[in-house]
């Protein structure tokens, strides 16, 4: 659309030069505005930095710097090579989104008796955090996730992780904890604190994580 | 042995009540400001605080609104003023090996931490705009898109 207007423009103005006597000011046609769809990059909370690749049918551009953007004008353009956009840009267009995103969710690690669904002592003391954190953050969606280590069969796992999950649970119900904002679930071996082969006993991985939203 | 069997059948009831088979809670509003809109099978709820979302809800921003969501695998999404986005798809059941996070955004202004599924399956997570998809690799970014609709 701009181009057009660009064309109409430039034979007008040559028209008026030739025409009139003496230098007159020239109206600068304004540059075209950047693409208006932007995709940036940001730091996690801690600091860390990841990936992203923004892709469409004409091409794509991976971002890896925290505030490198790209831009893209349609479907049917590529995004633009990444550029750095400054602090206040980012604010200046996202403040009221990144103002609104919630604060990310507090997350107790508790481990067991080797073989029980046994709180160690230490792991019992996180009780009363727990109960506290879900009052503050009011939360409406609390996941008590049991999980295993890889070593043995996946149903016994499945099953020591799951009655761990319902052995927590049971004790931020009788904290007072509302039953109907609890998720009590096992992950089995699928989702390993720390990541290991096949059949390998992890202490750290043997564990239930109480994650308040 | 028969308090222990109570607790164990009392617990599993509950547990039962609390994520309902069909419109099973993916996440929650946890911000708010302003009118916001949750669309939903259709019909328009208006946004609160602690509102649980179920998959294909489509949250939208009024002029002078902002909102903030968790999912269920700990994603962050916030949106700012006139803004809309679809909660396309979510599966989080690792044991399951069911893994999926597919937001679609239409317009306006959002923010966006990825939560375990990013961690689990980089791949499992697509964020759709009209104009491009953004492909994660566990990270915190920010979309803007322009309404271009009539």
């Amino acid at each position: 659309m701009r181009d057009h207007r660009l064309f109409l423009l430039i034979p007008l103005l040559v028209g008026l030069l030739v025409s009139c006597a003496g230098p007159k000011p020239v109206a600068v046609p304004p540059p075209p505005a950047p693409p208006p769809n932007i995709f940036v990059l940001l730091p996690d909370p801690d600091g860390k930095v990841g990936r992203i690749e923004v892709s469409n049918p004409r091409g794509s551009e991976v971002l890896m710097e925290a505030g490198q953007a790209t831009r893209v004008a349609k479907a049917e353009e590529p995004p633009t090579v990444p550029i750095k956009m400054s602090d206040q840009e980012i604010a200046a267009i996202f403040g009221p989104a990144m103002a609104a995103l919630p604060t990310p969710p507090v997350r107790f690690i508790l481990y067991f008796e080797r073989d029980s669904i046994e709180l160690t002592p230490q792991a019992k003391q996180f009780v009363p955090q727990i109960l506290a954190a879900i009052k503050d953050r009011r939360s409406v969606d609390t996941s008590v996730v049991g999980h295993a280590d890889t070593a043995g069969s996946k149903e016994y796992n499945y099953r020591l992780s799951r009655r761990r999950a319902e052995a927590v649970a049971q004790l931020l119900l009788a904290g007072g904890v509302a039953p109907e904002i609890l998720e009590i679930t096992s992950h089995g071996k699928d989702n390993p604190a720390v990541p290991t082969g096949d059949n390998v006993s992890e202490p750290r991985n043997r564990r239930v994580e109480v994650t308040i939203r | 042995m028969r308090v222990s069997a109570f607790l164990g059948l009392a617990l599993s009831l509950l547990a039962a009540s609390v994520w309902a088979a069909d419109g099973e809670t993916i996440g929650s509003i946890k911000n708010l400001r302003g009118q916001a809109t949750v669309v939903r099978n259709q019909q328009s709820l208006p946004a609160q605080v602690g509102l649980k979302l179920i998959k294909s809800d489509i949250l939208k921003t009024g002029s002078n609104s902002s909102i903030g969501v968790i999912l269920r695998d700990d994603t962050l999404l916030s949106l700012g003023p006139n803004s809309e986005i679809a909660l396309a798809d979510f599966a989080f059941s690792p044991n399951e090996g069911r893994l999926s996070l597919v937001t679609r955004m239409t317009k306006g202004t959002a923010a966006y931490l990825t939560g375990q599924i990013g961690r689990l399956s980089p791949q499992s997570v697509r964020f759709e705009t009209p104009v491009a998809t953004i492909g994660i690799r566990g990270t915190m970014f920010a979309v803007k898109i322009e309404d271009d609709r009539p």
